[in-house]
């Protein structure tokens, strides 16, 4: 017969090895990003000699030579602009459409969502020189705007399933109910659906901060004027074809990276609810 | 309902701001301007320098616009082509074949009047090889009206280097290298015997495999046998094609080749050698600037891959590094024609090298530039590079080859079964293009 010892030792062993599985792998996860910021410190010299991970010598003054040399003022503000346009663009649009093809019969329905998903299999560099064109005729190239629009139509289609798919398995009774009490379609969408739909939006908020404020081979190609360049852009001034500045490269990943981060742990609840949402309707 | 049509009144305001702001760009101006695109982010504070020089000179305003990285240039550069957006002078990245489209398309002007004017003044100033990659002779594969359609601005060439300090340890004389193959298999043997590492490169990018295999087979059959064999006349199963995957074999044997080098990066090669790891590395003339970055004491001096016979010269890879096409729609070609010019000048390449460690294109200022770059200069008579070739190997056989290569290293197959292997996927190529 099992003893009481004999199950306590098995939930320790059992709840050591998880531990020690997710020890490892926060070690694998951080380890990249506390290598990044101590190497900040370095110069390019102890960067290759000093294999150790805390840098013998402090050299702050790497991240005033990173912000003054990458010119990250005023790609700080553009990459702001750029985010906050394109992530408000989205939820607007993307929240209307997938409501309309959860909750509205219309001829077309299907296929128009099945051509919206096909544009997810479409790789965004594939797309570059037919962007590039069609803003050139429309004489948005080398303008913030062109910029903006091409970066809403990028982030629609992943926006637009991932709501849809919450709208599907909202209850109809709430809408019903906001209905009887004398509300418009747009009224149900606006006061019913979007915030019930929070911790979904929170998703798609961060999702495409993050491939807002990540990109910059679009941004390349769309701008030539240096002033337009989002903020990925400056880091690239420190990697040169055969040297790269290490340190202020990564003094300069580091500033880029903490506004992500930040919004990141601010909507750090409602992401995880957005994961789980199927379940609170299940 | 209200607070909605507030939010939706926000988000306008925020795309007509961006709007305007992209609007507020476009200004009049009737100075000249030279817009330049570059993907040389290294150059950039150099070429800005030079800019300024330029307009303090002329009144002529040059922008300098730094795309990087160099496969987002090259992107870039592809889509203004189509909307006929390029600068006035750009870059070709790419293969000639590329070039030769970009110049059916009317894209890139024909630089030829200008170098022969005056004597070809313009032309003489260049090393020979380094023009030669952005030339077409007559008859040329591509179609393209013989002529030259670029200025090199920097040269590169592809050599041995090797560590003076650990020549010193071995009791090697650190000023006088191997010159034949024999000695650098000897010195192969001694690095073995006191556990230390020999050749560092980036080999598990195959090209520089490709590289070095192609400097013996120039070595050991001739240039033109070399050619005859990517023309289809000289099977890979020739005893000299089985001598240069030999080579390989015995620089393995000896202890030449360091541990691991099939799968190491150029990087950890450039790191090996620039901290003292490794005896000899195999690299660009660019890797002047990165040891400086990386180890400023590095003592190491140039050096040509050791010959392995004497029948022909050793050759290496060169020519030019980076070059500039002008736009043939520019509006203003001839004052685009003339900063060229002047940017490719003696005393602004001259600058251009002393601030960013690279060979100049110019030929007339080789005395001004620093020690162990000059080294890599000196044998630019020994240059080629299958750019000016005018004919290509099919990628699948420089690909099969490459991979052999690498499968002798590691011991896997012998000279003599890659050389058949890849004489097969010649034929199979040969019989493809001929159906």
């Amino acid at each position: 017969m099992k003893t009481a010892v004999y199950y306590k030792t098995k939930k320790i062993t059992i709840n050591a090895l998880i531990h020690i599985f997710l020890l490892t792998m926060v070690v694998v996860c951080v380890f990249p990003l506390l290598w990044m910021v101590f190497s900040s410190f370095k110069t390019q010299e102890t960067i290759f000699r000093d294999a150790s991970l805390i840098p013998r010598e402090f050299h702050f003054e790497n991240y005033c030579l990173a912000w003054q040399q990458g010119g990250f003022g005023r790609y700080f503000l553009n990459s702001i602009l750029y985010t906050a346009s394109v992530v408000i663009g989205i939820i607007i649009v993307s929240s209307l459409a997938a409501y309309a093809f959860s909750r509205f019969r219309f001829p077309g329905r299907k296929i128009l969502f099945i051509i919206f998903m096909a544009a997810m299999m479409i790789p965004v560099p594939g797309s570059f020189v037919a962007l590039y064109v069609l803003l050139n005729k429309l004489h948005l190239r080398d303008t913030p705007f062109g910029y903006i629009l091409c970066m809403i139509s990028v982030g629609l289609s992943t926006s637009i399933f991932l709501l849809k798919t919450f709208f599907d398995k909202m209850p109809r009774e709430l809408e019903d109910a906001a209905r009887i009490d004398g509300c418009s379609k747009l009224g149900i969408w606006w006061h019913v659906a979007l915030p019930l739909a929070r911790p979904v939006l929170a998703v798609v908020v961060v999702f495409n901060a993050l491939n807002v404020w990540n990109e910059y081979i679009l941004a390349l190609i769309i701008f030539d004027s240096r002033k337009f360049m989002p903020l990925q852009v400056a880091l690239q001034t420190f990697r040169g074809e055969f040297v790269t500045n290490y340190p202020l490269l990564m003094a300069g990943l580091t500033i880029t990276a903490l506004p992500i981060i930040l919004v990141y742990l601010l909507m750090q609840k409602y992401i995880v609810k957005g994961v789980t949402s199927g379940a609170v309707f299940g | 309902m209200k607070s909605f049509l507030r939010y939706c009144l926000a988000a306008l305001l925020i795309f007509g701001i961006s709007a305007l702001y992209g609007c507020a760009s476009k200004q009049e101006n009737k100075t000249v301007i030279i817009n330049i695109w570059h993907w040389m982010t290294d150059r950039q504070a150099a070429f800005k320098e030079l800019a300024a020089r330029y307009e303090a000179k002329t009144g002529v305003k040059v922008n300098f616009e730094l795309y990087a990285p160099s496969d987002a240039y090259t992107q870039k550069v592809r889509a203004a082509a189509q909307g006929n957006n390029l600068p006035d002078i750009f870059g070709v990245l790419a293969e000639k074949k590329d070039f030769a489209s970009f110049i059916k398309a009317g894209h890139i002007l024909d630089l030829t009047p200008y170098m022969d004017a005056v004597d070809g003044k313009w032309r003489s100033s260049f090393f020979a090889k380094a023009l030669a990659v952005n030339e077409f002779p007559e008859g040329n594969s591509y179609g393209i009206k013989p002529g030259v359609y670029g200025a090199p601005i920097d040269i590169t060439t592809i050599q041995m280097v090797y560590n003076k300090g650990l020549f010193k340890e071995l009791g090697l004389n650190p000023d006088n290298p191997p010159s034949i193959f024999d000695e650098l298999l000897k010195i192969g043997r001694k690095i073995k015997a006191n556990n230390m590492q020999g050749l560092v490169s980036g080999w598990a990018e195959v090209w520089m495999i490709d590289c070095l295999a192609n400097n013996y087979a120039f070595n050991i059959m001739g240039e033109e046998k070399v050619l005859d064999t990517l023309r289809g006349k000289v099977s890979y199963n020739d005893p000299d094609w089985v001598k240069v995957f030999s080579v390989f074999k015995e620089m393995r044997d000896s202890g030449v080749l360091a541990s691991g080098i099939v799968t190491m990066i150029n990087k950890t090669a450039e790191q090996l050698f620039a901290n003292g790891k490794a005896v000899f590395a195999f690299n660009g003339s660019w890797c002047v600037n990165v040891y400086k970055g990386m180890n400023p004491d590095l003592e190491y001096a140039a050096m040509l891959p050791p010959k392995a016979s004497d029948k022909y010269p050793m050759a290496i890879w060169g020519g030019a590094g980076s070059s500039f096409m002008v736009n043939a729609r520019s509006q203003n070609k001839e004052e685009t024609v003339k900063f060229l010019k002047w940017f490719t000048d003696k005393e602004q390449q001259a600058y251009l090298s002393g601030v960013t460690q690279n060979i100049p294109a110019n030929k007339d200022c080789l005395g001004s530039i620093p020690g162990t770059l000059a080294q890599f200069a000196d044998d630019m008579e020994l240059t080629t590079h299958p750019n000016i070739w005018g004919i290509w190997e099919f990628p699948v056989v420089t690909e099969a080859l490459d991979k052999g290569i690498q499968s002798i290293i590691i011991g896997e197959k012998s000279p003599e079964q890659v050389a058949s292997e890849v004489a097969k996927i010649k034929e199979r190529e040969m019989a493809k293009k001929k159906n």
